[in-house]
């Protein structure tokens, strides 16, 4: 594959850019640079985005479809273009193909081109694939995983499937990363046991994977629901060949299993903050609606690493924090707990001074 | 009898299973909805600060997210008593977000989620045996409702053009999601008392030329007509009769034109939503244009004993013309009106007291018959060999409950809505189904109503945004802390699947004692209650044929669009529809025992 562009302050190779240092990414960033990431690429070196076909298998397990819903806003460019630059096969999804599950008395029935679960053990018998899946994988109860069942078998069961022959596995959005909201504090959080796929929380030890005996190349996308450049651009640095599988992921991820150009270890939410000149100055919001720093109502900002704040949300129209709202650090491992209570300073979260 | 099982049932949010009976003439005698996942959700409130709802409770639902937040905050608004002080601009801005939602749940369901049915092969091979005209049809619904990564006996079938296009839409109404909410999914914005920004004129331009694309794309692809004319001629039309005298007549000459050359092409003026309506129907399609074929959708998911099903609704939006809102009872002048209707169109004042629920055939411990929402307990299995729905000699076979109004199942949804609100198109197209002969709550009725949502809530969005909304306006009142301890919110709104309730306690900390949520698809897949009465979508798929076209060509057990189009006539809602929580008594935390 070719090198594509040279990377300068000003422009950024999407194809490069998970290998790069994510300090030069956000720089670029920040001087309003390379947006339009794919087109460039198509633009400069015409016939290398020939890529051979790569073959995408979609999972859900408990998740809302935020994480699809997210995909479909993707920008630059638009989702089924740069399906169509990368190449990609998506060959399974729940909620955008024409499959579902079949049976005739107990027995799958019709053929892949309509049933899902027939379709499921083709791809999975075949190999050759990278593997997405959304939503946290039910263990509960008892590690029986029936909390969650689907097409006659359980999600552990049908992750199992799924990622027995995968190439390698994306965790899409908080929920299949690290649990997410299937895994917030409760007293029933045990008996339900949902996992993440790599991790559950912050814990390596705790993910299905692990469960099941399996060991596979993870990237994990975190976000709740991630941002669709994340998804597109972490896709487009695995098919361009500049992200070697699994040999370069120590280098390009986090101790999480993020990719660092996103989520940077030492960059976070409030670094860019449009609200930080009141930060300095201790002038806090005690009540929203106003324009001044949202620390005291909650806002996790500095705890979230993420580029939100550059990179804004749907083709860069807002972001929480920009609409008044704190940010609740929704790409980290222990969210939703890490940021509860949501609208309280965490600082002094005793009593009910914090919330006046 | 051969059992035919639809698990899962895609393209819906969450793992839906359904499963039939059918006799060997492939007509459906039995059928359950079976919710296939338990999550936990509400007991993640418990405990903790009850403001968390407004943003935590939109990850029940990435599809409509607004909605969660609207019930929630409208239980917190409740909670510490600022519903009647909420200023009209905060109540404009939060009616933009949800229209906003709508609109784009809506155009997600007609395109992607239901579209790709049509693209079923099982209507190609009937299509083929109707000649010229069929395969005129047939070329359209594969052109425009194919999915992607589609394959037809090996062949690979590109996107369809409907399917490809709606893909840009929906992101600008995400875009114009976060324009005034924040980000989507998932906004930010709802908070007790108002919203959390202040629009900007710029926003309100942004909002403008967003609404003025989702007008350019309903004339250029859904509907070959000014949209001023269509709603003019049918949400405005004087009656019932008229509206529907108004699509009859314009499908006429439409049809007649394309029938010509039969060419039923967009250019020629035939758009989704009018080929739809003239092929979807057997009374419109065959019996008043005199087409040779149709979907007969009109002969699908109908109710067979009308007196045990009636329509609900909350009431949606909020009206704009005045400060606040009664949080209680929705009051009739909303956009949408709140009311319960029943199947013979008797209207009836909403009263929330009316809500009960049973958990009979759903995978909790009994409680005796029905409890009102702040009073039921839910005791969920833990025990993974009574989680079974194998059979259907399972008594409990989902984990879904099964709400009622007065004791009765009932829909919820666009179509619900429109009939209380009395929508001339609706109502009309209601009641001259039941003159014909036909179950008039059915498929295409269902489908068309989402459809005719669309347009009137379009119409409506552009009054909220260009007349309603001021930039200089007050968008919140200050919440006073101290009152929410010991006290209790009930917030019910219109997300674009139905009827959604957030009911809410908190203790004397202020901490929440428990949060109780009942969804739409809870209502409409609701399984038997004690009685035995089964819910809405079960009702409709029994006497349902399960192959395409009425069985035209016979029974194929293996391709069963009956049930697909029934099930996904209701926009379901899985991971919506789950229960969680156990309230043990109006003021105390519940008590959660193990089995």
């Amino acid at each position: 594959m070719s090198e594509g562009n040279t990377n300068s302050d000003s422009s950024v190779n999407d194809l490069d850019f998970l290998r790069m240092d994510w300090h030069k990414f956000l720089k670029a960033r920040r001087s309003g640079g390379g947006f339009k990431l794919l087109e460039n690429y198509k633009n400069d070196t015409p016939g290398d985005y020939d890529f051979p076909v790569t073959h995408v298998l979609w999972i859900q397990g408990a998740q809302c479809t935020g994480c699809s819903e997210s995909l479909l806003d993707a920008a630059n460019p638009e989702l089924l273009k740069a399906f169509e630059i990368l190449n990609i096969d998506l060959e399974r999804h729940e909620a955008f193909l024409a499959h579902q599950g079949l049976f005739v008395d107990g027995e799958p029935a019709n053929t892949s081109e309509l049933n899902s679960e027939i379709l499921l053990d083709e791809i999975s018998e075949r190999g050759n694939y990278i593997l997405m899946v959304e939503g946290a994988i039910a263990n509960g109860p008892e590690g029986s995983g029936k909390y969650f069942m689907s097409g006659n078998r359980s999600s552990k069961e049908m992750f199992k499937k799924a990622a027995r022959n995968a190439d390698l596995i994306i965790a899409v959005g908080t929920c299949a990363a690290y649990g997410g909201i299937n895994s917030a504090n409760s007293d029933i959080v045990d008996i339900l046991d949902y996992r993440g796929v790599a991790f559950t929380k912050k814990d390596p030890s705790k993910g299905i994977l692990k469960v099941l005996g399996i060991d596979k190349p993870v990237i994990n996308i975190p976000g709740c629901p991630p941002h669709p450049d994340w998804i597109i651009f972490t896709l487009s640095a695995i098919i361009s060949g500049n992200i070697r599988i699994p040999d370069d992921l120590p280098e390009v991820l986090d101790e999480f299993g993020r990719p660092k150009v996103f989520f940077p270890p030492d960059y976070n939410v409030h670094k860019d903050c449009p609200r930080k000149e009141f930060f300095k100055n201790k002038e806090f919001d005690t009540c929203v609606g106003g324009e001044k720093c949202l620390l005291k109502i909650g806002c996790q900002a500095c705890l979230a690493h993420a580029d939100c704040t550059l990179r804004k949300w749907n083709d860069g129209h807002s972001y929480c924090v920009q609409a008044g709202s704190p940010c609740i650090a929704c790409v980290e491992p222990d969210f939703p707990d890490n940021a509860r209570p949501l609208y309280s300073s965490k600082k002094c979260k005793t009593g009910k001074e914090a919330d006046r | 009898m051969v059992r035919v099982t639809v698990d899962p049932l895609t393209r819906v949010v969450g793992p839906l299973r359904l499963d039939t009976e059918v006799d060997e003439n492939g007509i459906i005698k039995e059928a359950r909805s079976s919710n296939m996942i338990f999550r936990g959700f509400e007991r993640i409130y418990r405990g903790q600060d009850p403001r968390d709802s407004i943003l935590l409770s939109q990850r029940i639902c990435g599809v409509c997210p607004v909605a969660h937040s609207i019930s929630a905050v409208n239980a917190l608004d409740e909670l510490f008593g600022v519903a009647q002080s909420v200023p009209k601009d905060a109540l404009v801005a939060r009616n933009i977000n949800q229209g906003l939602n709508t609109i784009s749940n809506h155009l997600l369901h007609f395109y992607i989620l239901w579209g790709p049915d049509l693209a079923n092969p099982a209507y190609g091979d009937v299509l083929f045996t109707f000649g010229d005209l069929g395969g005129s049809v047939w070329k359209e619904l594969l052109g425009r409702f194919a999915p992607i990564s589609y394959k037809i006996g090996g062949e690979v079938i590109p996107p369809g053009s409907s399917y490809v296009g709606v893909i840009p839409m929906k992101k600008r109404l995400h875009d114009a999601g976060a324009v005034i909410g924040g980000k989507m999914p998932h906004q930010t914005v709802m908070y007790p008392g108002g919203v959390t920004n202040n629009p900007t004129t710029s926003d309100i331009q942004t909002l403008s030329s967003i609404m003025s694309e989702v007008i350019d794309f309903l004339n250029t692809n859904a509907i070959r007509m000014p949209f001023e004319d269509w709603v003019e001629n049918t949400y405005k039309a004087s009656s019932p009769k008229k509206a529907v005298d108004f699509l009859i007549e314009h499908l006429n000459d439409l049809i007649e034109n394309s029938l010509q050359t039969n060419d039923l092409s967009r250019s020629n003026g035939c758009g989704d939503i009018e080929l739809y309506s003239a092929f979807g129907s057997e009374l419109i399609g065959e019996r008043s244009l005199g087409l040779p074929i149709s979907f007969k959708h009109d002969k699908m998911g109908g109710y067979s004993d009308l007196s045990k099903v009636s329509f609900l609704s909350y009431g949606g939006f909020y009206n704009v013309d005045q400060e606040g809102y009664d949080p209680t009872s929705p009051s009739g002048d909303r956009f949408q009106t709140s009311g319960f209707m029943t199947s013979s169109l008797e209207f009836h004042k909403f009263d929330s007291n009316k809500v009960t629920e049973s958990v009979k055939h759903a995978f909790y411990d009994d409680y005796d018959g029905y409890k009102h929402p702040y009073e039921g307990t839910t005791e969920p299995f833990t025990d993974p060999d009574r989680i079974n729905y194998q059979n259907f000699s399972e008594e409990k076979y989902t984990w879904a409950k099964a709400p009622r109004y007065d004791g009765i199942p009932c829909e919820v949804g666009p179509l619900s809505r429109l009939l209380i609100m009395k929508e001339p198109l609706v109502t009309g197209l209601v009641q001259m189904f039941r003159e014909n002969g036909y179950s008039p709550f059915n498929c295409f009725t269902r489908m068309i109503a989402r459809m005719q949502e669309l347009f009137i809530i379009t119409n409506e969005m552009i009054k909220w945004i260009t007349t309603d909304l001021d930039p200089n306006g007050k968008f919140r009142v200050d919440i006073d802390m101290s009152t929410s301890s010991d006290s209790r919110g009930m917030g019910l709104c219109e997300a674009p699947r139905g009827a959604l309730g957030h009911w809410l306690i908190t203790d004397s900390d202020s901490k929440v004692a428990n949060y109780q949520i009942v969804t739409p698809s809870t209502w409409n897949l609701s399984p038997r209650d004690s009685e035995g009465v089964p819910g809405p979508l079960e009702q409709a798929l029994v006497g349902c044929r399960i192959s395409a076209v009425d069985n035209w060509l016979g029974v194929d057990f293996s391709n069963p669009t009956g049930i697909l189009h029934v099930g996904r006539s209701y926009d379901p809602c899985i991971t919506c529809a789950v229960h969680t929580i156990d309230l043990t008594g109006k003021n105390s935390p519940g008590t959660f025992r193990l089995l």
